[in-house]
C-alpha cells in the first residue's frame, strides 16, 4: 500500500482507516489517534485517578493496536468500542497490579472481539454517536446504590463477589442492582433513539 | 431448568455484560448462553449499555507530548517494518531524510569521488583515478565527516568529527545491496579525537552505507535515525 496522506486519512471512516493501520501507515494512525485519543485518555483518567498513569496506559493501549491493527474485525463491533475496550482492559489491569489484585483481564484483543455478539453492531454504532450526554445523564440519575455497583464494576474492575464484601452486601443484591441498574440505562437510551 | 434457575442466569447476564461476574462462573455462564436464546438477547439488549459507559466519564484532554510520544514510536516502527521488508534501503532513507540529498564529486582522488552533502548536497562529476580503488566522502548535515573506500571487493569506512557516544551506545553501519539493508557485523565507537572506522568485508553490490547510534551489541534493524549516510555512485 502506497502511504495514505494525512488529508485523505481524515476522509476515511474509523473501518476504512484500520487496513491502512495494519499496513503501517502513520498517517492512519495518527488520524486515529486524533478521532478516539481524547475519550480513551479520559477513560484511562477515570479509572486511574493519576495522569502519568493514565499517560502510560495510553501508551500502551494505542501501541498494541498499532502492533495488531491487522487483527481488528469490522464484522465484529465498532473500532471505537474495540479501542475502548483494550483501553479498559489495560487501565484494569494496571489498578489491579497496583492493588495487588491478580490480574483478572486479558490482554487478547481478538478475545475482546469474540466476546460480542456481531447482531449488536448496528445498533450500538448507531447509539454510540449520539448518546455519551443521555449515559451520563442516566448515570446520574440511578439511584446511589445501583449507579454505585456498575461503576465498581466497569471503572473499578471488581467483581460481583468483591463489590457484595467491600459494600458488605449480600451477592444477590449486588446482581440486582446491577441489573436494574443496567436496564435504566438501556432503557433511557432506547427511550432516547425513539 | 426451571424458571426459578433461568431467572439467577439472567441476573449474571448484567454482571457478564460489565465483566464483572466472578472467574469462576465465567466458563459455566457462558456455555449456559451458547445454547440459551434469552440469555443472548438480554446481553445483546443490555450490550449498548455497557459500550457507551466510557462516553459517559469527565472528557480529560490528553497532554501533547502523549501524541508526540506515541507518534515517534509509531514512525520509528513504521520505518522498521520497511526496513525489514527489505523495501530498500533509498526507501527508508526517504523516510528518515528531512530534506533531500544530491552529490558532489572530490577531484583529485584515485576513482569515482563524491562530496556527500546531507540536506545540502549537490550532483557534479566523477572524477579519475585507478581501477579498482573508489572512495565516497563527504560532511554530514551534522557536521561528521565520513568516507568510503572500496578496494576490490573489501570496504573501509571511516568517520570524524564524531561526538562522544551516549553510555551504552555504540556505532553500526548498515549497508544497502540489492534493495536489502544488512547490518556490518563489526560495532565501532570513535575514539577520543571523534574518530571512529569499521570494515566492510563485502562491499560486492554495495549501493549506500549509513550509520545508525544502537544499544550495546548492537541492533538487527536500525533503531534510530542515521548520523552518517553515504550512497554509492558507481
Amino acid at each position: 500500500m502506497t502511504p495514505v496522506r494525512r488529508e485523505k486519512a481524515e476522509r476515511l471512516a474509523d473501518e476504512e482507516l484500520m487496513p491502512w493501520i495494519a499496513e503501517k501507515d502513520p498517517e492512519a494512525f495518527e488520524v486515529f489517534y486524533d478521532r478516539h485519543g481524547g475519550v480513551a485518555y479520559s477513560l484511562a483518567y477515570r479509572i486511574l485517578g493519576d495522569r502519568t498513569a493514565a499517560e502510560d496506559c495510553i501508551q500502551e493501549a494505542f501501541i498494541s493496536i498499532w502492533r495488531s491493527g491487522a487483527r481488528f474485525d469490522p464484522t465484529r463491533g465498532s473500532v471505537r468500542s474495540w479501542t475502548l475496550s483494550v483501553v479498559r482492559n489495560r487501565a484494569i489491569d494496571a489498578l489491579r497490579s497496583k492493588a495487588g489484585r491478580a490480574p483478572k483481564l486479558t490482554f487478547d484483543d481478538d478475545a475482546i472481539l469474540e466476546a460480542r455478539p456481531a447482531e449488536e453492531r448496528t445498533e450500538e454504532q448507531a447509539i454510540e454517536h449520539e448518546t455519551a450526554g443521555e449515559v451520563r445523564d442516566a448515570l446520574t440519575h440511578l439511584p446511589a446504590d445501583q449507579s454505585k455497583v456498575i461503576q465498581l464494576a466497569y471503572f473499578g474492575g471488581f467483581s460481583q463477589s468483591e463489590i457484595a464484601r467491600m459494600l458488605n452486601l449480600p451477592l444477590g443484591t449486588v446482581k440486582g442492582r446491577m441489573r436494574l441498574g443496567l436496564e435504566k440505562i438501556r432503557g433511557e437510551l432506547a427511550e432516547g433513539m425513539a | 431448568m426451571n424458571a426459578n434457575e433461568h431467572d439467577a442466569r439472567l441476573e449474571e447476564a448484567a454482571a457478564f455484560a460489565l465483566g464483572a461476574l466472578d472467574a469462576e462462573r465465567v466458563d459455566d455462564f457462558e456455555r449456559h448462553l451458547e445454547g440459551c436464546e434469552r440469555c443472548q438477547e438480554e446481553l445483546r439488549w443490555l450490550a449498548p449499555a455497557v459500550r457507551t459507559l466510557p462516553e459517559a466519564v469527565a472528557q480529560q484532554a490528553p497532554p501533547p507530548e502523549l501524541k508526540k510520544r506515541l507518534m515517534d514510536e509509531v514512525r520509528t516502527d513504521a520505518r522498521r517494518e520497511r526496513a525489514a521488508e527489505g523495501s530498500g534501503f533509498g526507501e527508508w532513507l526517504r523516510g528518515l531524510r528531512v530534506g533531500g540529498m544530491t552529490w558532489k564529486p572530490l577531484a583529485g582522488l584515485a576513482a569515482a569521488v563524491l562530496i556527500v552533502a546531507a540536506g545540502i548536497g549537490y550532483a557534479v562529476g566523477s572524477g579519475g583515478g585507478s581501477g579498482n580503488t573508489h572512495t565516497w566522502e563527504g560532511e554530514q548535515a551534522n557536521g561528521i565527516q565520513a568516507s568510503v573506500v572500496r578496494e576490490g571487493e573489501r570496504g573501509q569506512l571511516h568517520l570524524a568529527d564524531v561526538e562522544p557516544l551516549p553510555q551504552g551506545k555504540v556505532l553500526e553501519a548498515w549497508v544497502e545491496r540489492e534493495g536489502t539493508v544488512e547490518a556490518v557485523p563489526a560495532l565501532f565507537a570513535p575514539d577520543q579525537a571523534g574518530e571512529a572506522s569499521t570494515e566492510i568485508e563485502d562491499m560486492k553490490g554495495v549501493s549506500a552505507v549509513m550509520v545508525t547510534k544502537e544499544p550495546a551489541g548492537g541492533s538487527r534493524q536500525p533503531t534510530s535515525e542515521p548520523i552518517v549516510e553515504v550512497p554509492l555512485e558507481s
